[in-house]
């Protein structure tokens, strides 16, 4: 663990796409850290490198320099197997589309990651989860049957099922209507406060900014923002001054 | 649109290449046949014209009923003084060529099993067409050369001494010389050459020739010469020109060979077969993946006929493509092909490879409306795409309704293809009529299967998915779900490798109840005998060898059984044939008839002019006991029999028309046996007689072995699994064809499911978990396929069975080789996930989320 209680800490972060002229720094040195328990957004206009931070904060992309260190483990250096591992361990993910295997019940989908690493749920815990996320109707109903909101909170439930260090969202509401985005976002809110889970989501929706503890914005590769989001009124005005 | 199709060909040229190889393989399978069979042709041809190159006219016996084994009727010695004295003939001279046995001084045989053995006799002058490479011509009694090849591959040196057996005892002769014939390779027949005198004695012909050769003097046209020397032969005799008897050589050979090519073919069309399934899955399903843009297009104003146009000309393309490459795989698969048949001992004459027009024509064809066919179905659904596709990927599911429609129209058409099969099966007609009936009826079943399957796909899935999810729980439950996910895909897939599974089932149950049945025969007729034959199993044994086993302590009894072909003259012309057997009157003391007619005392009492029949061939030409009727021998005689018996044909080794052993010398000139039953002695110890016998008769007659009942056996078993083994080995393309479906339609599907590999990689799926799952899929796919098969294959060879049944045909089941035909099928899923596997477990996590 960090000295100072950072379950992610990314230093100096830099990642280059392409070389000689046609090379573009996605991130040119990024450097900032993640606290236990909080809820984190992270905004930039397209290219700004928001996604590109997100992924290799996540060990699915790797950077060009800097370092990531994740609950105590310098990831960046880490090979597929390592990295396999690590995500089954410490990281859960949400993501915009194609989160659930449409083969498998709304169940079965929040127990993946554990069947996958081979591991016996904590079924009090899933009770709880299901009953948090309100599908305790439509646990054997599969993606097909389920609408968008439920999917995505079927998405929600399989990251928090492992107790994982860190849980990913990747535009969780991107793909949602405005109801269905609130519901999976006072969830996500309800696990940083309730569970002390941390969430680092990336988004471009100011309302889902809005729901976070700590708001960062990136603007060409680079940090330019980091405070508290306030109101999605607040953020509006925010990417306003920052444009 | 046309070009707009080629490049969009182009841009996905990975993926069409497997399409290409499907079209590949089964044109290359198609040429390949008609290469090889056209080079054998061709080398005969050679063969024939060389062999008579200084020969003008030749003189033979007509030859009015061909033989099993390929003997020809003799000319007498006694034409040769007339043909001499004709004018313009500068020299003729009667000769010998007749298969024999070729053993080296160790008594080892020379050659290959299989190969044809000729004993030939030495032609003065111009008339002989074997030239000496090493040596000189044998010049008296003890002498013989022998062909160069023969010599090499038994590593023969002159001054030796090697045997040789005709129709008699084996004799030794002084190897003197090494002969060649023409450049093309002889079929790995092995010729040795003696003086006439001594081939007549060593074929039992004396005062025959097997035929006269002439060469004309100068100036004298063969034509002219034919015509002179025609005038003076009796009836039954050939008068040819060199060039018609090449030309009737050719013909015969090409008659007799035209099985080979028609057996080639079938296996070449089965691999189209299977072939035509992998390119109606992958246009299927790259016509679904396509969808958008062909909305796309639709909304820029593609009319349906356009985008149906640019479909076509893709499959085009793609047929052209294989068929032309599939041509250039042709020569690569005759020198396959030539090999295999070399391995299990056939050696086919060859020459360098011959590439006909009509291959060429034939394979752009098949090429061509393969894939067209193929294509169809999918080019016509992608013109159904509407314009808003291009918006979101809407593929509307098929409705109840028409899935209803598929279920009832494949069953309509599996019954029409169950009728046309029973149709060929008990129907009467033309043999060619009635397997061309069943092999269409057998065709429509495996479509109707095919297009039935799909509802079957999530049953067998469950099936064959079960071992699997109880070993990888997870894994193996989304291997399954993942093959039931879409079952169509799935169902053609599966389909393919079901063609070749059925085929080996039928062909491995079928041979195991031609096996049971031959050993229960064995068991049920010749209790405890001992049997001698020709070692190669089928070309008789030489004369004396009865004879000599009589003598031998122990022996109690010796029947022979000699057999020939005949015609029926059925109203004075030559009809059915007829296989006559004539044993001797003690046949009974070792062989078991069973008697609808008449008893022993018929047999017994047996003469010359009267015959026993068997049930079926006395019920197939409405011949009671009483009535006579007449045959035609190869000879021309045209003797006239009294029915006096009938017997249970369910026996193999008597044909259809039993008559007394004189009657064959006389009427057919046959006095070969084809296979002696010895009867031991009471109280004679049978191994004991064995290992005397195989002393006293091997060793004077070396084409001839002594075998027990188990040994009989074993040597029938032998003869059905080469055929069954050399018909797998012909299957495997199919198979290979059948796996590389696999894989491609798991390429295709694991492209489409691309963004969820990646959420499972994201949430922890290891490579190796990934590569596993695939593997499964595929294991599941190939098993489904396997289980169809082994199914149609079971039913198949169970209606085959029924009429053979009167015959005494029973089927048994090897289990044993039905669970290794599933083990393979199980394996071949394996190697099919190998490279799809690897490119999935492959993918970049991040880009693999991002896909679109």
């Amino acid at each position: 663990m960090n000295s100072n209680g950072q379950v992610v800490v990314a230093t100096d972060l830099s990642r280059r796409y392409g070389e000689g002229d046609a090379a573009v720094d996605a991130l040119a040195g990024v450097s900032t850290g993640f606290d236990r328990g909080q809820f984190t957004a992270i905004m930039g206009p397209s290219g700004s490198g928001k996604s590109t931070l997100m992924h290799i904060l996540a060990g699915l992309d790797k950077p060009t320099g800097g370092t990531v260190e994740l609950d105590g483990v310098e990831i960046t250096g880490l090979d597929d197997g390592e990295l396999t591992k690590l995500r089954r361990d410490k990281l859960g993910f949400v993501f915009q589309f194609f989160n659930l295997l449409p083969v498998l019940t709304a169940e079965e989908n929040m127990l993946l990651p554990l069947s996958i690493a081979g591991r016996k749920p904590d079924q009090e815990w899933l009770e709880r989860l299901i009953r948090t996320v309100g599908l305790e109707d439509r646990r054997t109903h599969r993606p097909a049957e389920l609408s968008g909101g439920q999917q995505q909170r079927v998405a929600v439930a399989r990251a928090l099922l492992s107790k994982p260090a860190v849980v990913f969202a990747d535009e969780p509401t991107g793909n949602l209507d405005s109801k269905s985005s609130a519901e999976v976002l006072t969830l996500l809110r309800q696990a940083v406060d309730e569970f002390g889970q941390t969430v680092i989501m990336v988004t471009h929706d100011p309302a889902a900014a809005a729901h976070a503890d700590r708001l960062i914005t990136l603007r060409d590769g680079k940090l330019v923002q980091d405070g508290r989001p306030g109101s999605a009124a607040d953020v509006i005005e925010l990417m306003k001054q920052l444009d | 649109m046309t070009s707009l199709a080629l490049k969009s060909l182009w841009a996905r040229k990975v993926r069409a290449l497997t399409t290409i190889f499907a079209v590949v393989i089964g044109v290359a399978f198609v040429s390949g046949s008609y290469i090889l069979t056209d080079t054998i042709f061709a080398a005969f041809d050679e063969i024939f014209s060389e062999s008579l190159s200084g020969t003008s006219v030749v003189i033979t016996a007509e030859n009015p009923v061909e033989q099993d084994n390929g003997e020809i009727p003799t000319v007498s010695a006694s034409l040769l003084p007339r043909i001499q004295q004709t004018p313009g003939v500068k020299v003729a001279a009667g000769a010998i060529f007749t298969p024999g046995g070729f053993f080296d001084a160790k008594g080892e045989k020379i050659g290959s099993k299989f190969s044809p053995k000729f004993i030939s006799s030495t032609l003065p002058g111009s008339l002989e067409s074997l030239t000496y490479v090493k040596g000189h011509r044998p010049r008296g009694p003890t002498e013989a050369s022998i062909d160069e090849a023969a010599a090499e591959s038994s590593d023969l040196k002159l001054g030796e001494t090697i045997e040789l057996v005709g129709q008699g005892r084996v004799r030794g002769f002084k190897l003197i010389g090494f002969t060649h014939l023409g450049s093309a390779s002889f079929g790995g027949a092995s010729i040795a050459q003696v003086t006439l005198p001594v081939a007549q004695a060593l074929t039992h012909k004396l005062g025959r020739f097997d035929q006269i050769s002439v060469a004309a003097a100068d100036g004298v046209a063969p034509e002219t010469l034919k015509r002179r020397i025609d005038r003076q032969m009796p009836a039954g005799v050939r008068v040819e020109t060199a060039q018609e008897n090449a030309d009737r050589g050719s013909e015969e050979i090409r008659d007799n060979l035209s099985f080979l090519q028609t057996f080639l073919l079938v296996f070449g069309f089965i691999a189209v077969f299977v072939g035509s399934f992998l390119i109606f899955n992958t246009f299927s399903i790259t016509v679904a993946q396509r969808i958008s843009e062909f909305g796309m297009l639709r909304t820029l104003g593609s009319s349906r006929r356009q985008i149906l146009t640019s479909v076509l000309v893709e499959a085009l393309a793609i047929g052209l493509i294989g068929a032309l490459v599939g041509i250039a795989g042709g020569f690569l698969i005759a020198l396959l092909l030539n090999g295999l048949f070399e391995a299990i001992g056939i050696d086919l004459p060859t020459t360098s490879l011959v590439l006909e027009s009509r291959t060429v024509i034939v394979a752009l064809l098949v090429g061509l409306v393969v894939t067209l066919v193929s294509s169809t179905v999918p080019a016509l659904r992608s013109t159904r795409v509407p314009p808003i596709a291009a918006l979101h990927a809407f593929q509307p599911p098929p409705s109840r309704r028409r899935r209803l429609v598929y279920a009832v129209l494949s069953v309509l058409l599996g019954l029409a293809g169950l009728a046309m099969v029973l149709a060929g099966l008990f129907g009467s007609g033309d043999a060619g009529a009635r397997a061309g009936l069943m092999g269409g009826g057998a065709v429509i079943v495996v479509i109707a299967v095919s297009l039935f399957s799909p509802r079957l796909v999530p049953p067998l899935a469950a099936v064959a998915g079960w071992p699997l999810e109880r070993v990888r729980r997870l894994i193996g439950r989304l291997a399954r779900e993942n093959a039931q996910r879409n079952p169509s895909r799935t169902a053609v897939t599966a389909a393919a490798l079901m063609i070749g599974v059925a085929l080996v089932t039928f062909v491995a149950v079928f041979a195991a109840g031609l096996k049971g049945t031959v050993a229960q025969v064995i068991d049920e007729n010749f209790a405890g005998g001992l049997v001698i034959q020709n070692s190669d199993g089928f070309s008789p044994i030489p004369n004396g060898t009865a004879a000599a086993a009589s003598k031998v302590p122990g022996v109690e009894q010796v029947a022979t059984i000699r057999s020939a072909q005949a015609k029926l003259l059925e109203g004075g012309r030559p009809g059915a044939g007829a296989r006559v057997s004539a044993p001797t009157s003690n046949v009974e003391e070792t062989v078991k008839i069973e008697w609808k007619q008449g008893g022993p005392a018929a047999l017994r009492g047996l003469t010359d002019r009267q015959a026993i029949l068997s049930d079926s061939f006395a019920s197939d030409h409405g011949l009671q006991l009483g009535d006579r009727f007449r045959l035609l021998t190869q000879t021309r005689s045209r003797p006239t029999y009294e029915v006096v018996g009938e017997f249970d044909a369910k026996l193999g080794v008597f044909g259809s028309v039993l008559v007394t052993q004189a009657s064959l010398a006389r009427e057919f000139r046959q006095t070969q046996d084809t296979i002696d039953f010895v009867k031991t002695a009471p109280g004679a110890d049978a191994a004991q007689v064995q290992a005397l016998l195989t002393k006293g008769v091997e060793l004077a007659f070396p084409t001839a072995e002594v075998l027990n009942q188990a040994e009989l056996k074993e040597s029938r078993e032998e003869q059905i699994n080469q055929l069954v083994n050399l018909i797998f080995a012909l299957l495997g393309l199919a198979v290979l064809v059948s796996v590389f479906g696999i894989a491609n339609t798991l390429a295709l599907s694991i492209h489409e499911r691309t963004r969820e590999l990646g959420m499972l990689r994201a949430i922890g799926m290891s490579r190796r978990q990934v590569r596993t799952m695939i593997r499964y899929e595929a294991v599941i796919t190939a098993l489904i396929g396997a289980i169809l098969g082994m199914v149609l294959g079971v039913i198949f060879a169970a209606l085959i069975a029924q009429p053979l049944k009167d015959e005494g045909f029973t089927l048994s089941y090897p289990i044993g080789e039905l669970i290794a035909v599933l083990v393979v099928a199980a394996l071949a899923g394996v190697v099919a996930a190998i490279p799809p596997a690897r490119r999935a477990s492959r993918l970049n996590t991040l880009e693999a989320l991002q896909y679109e």
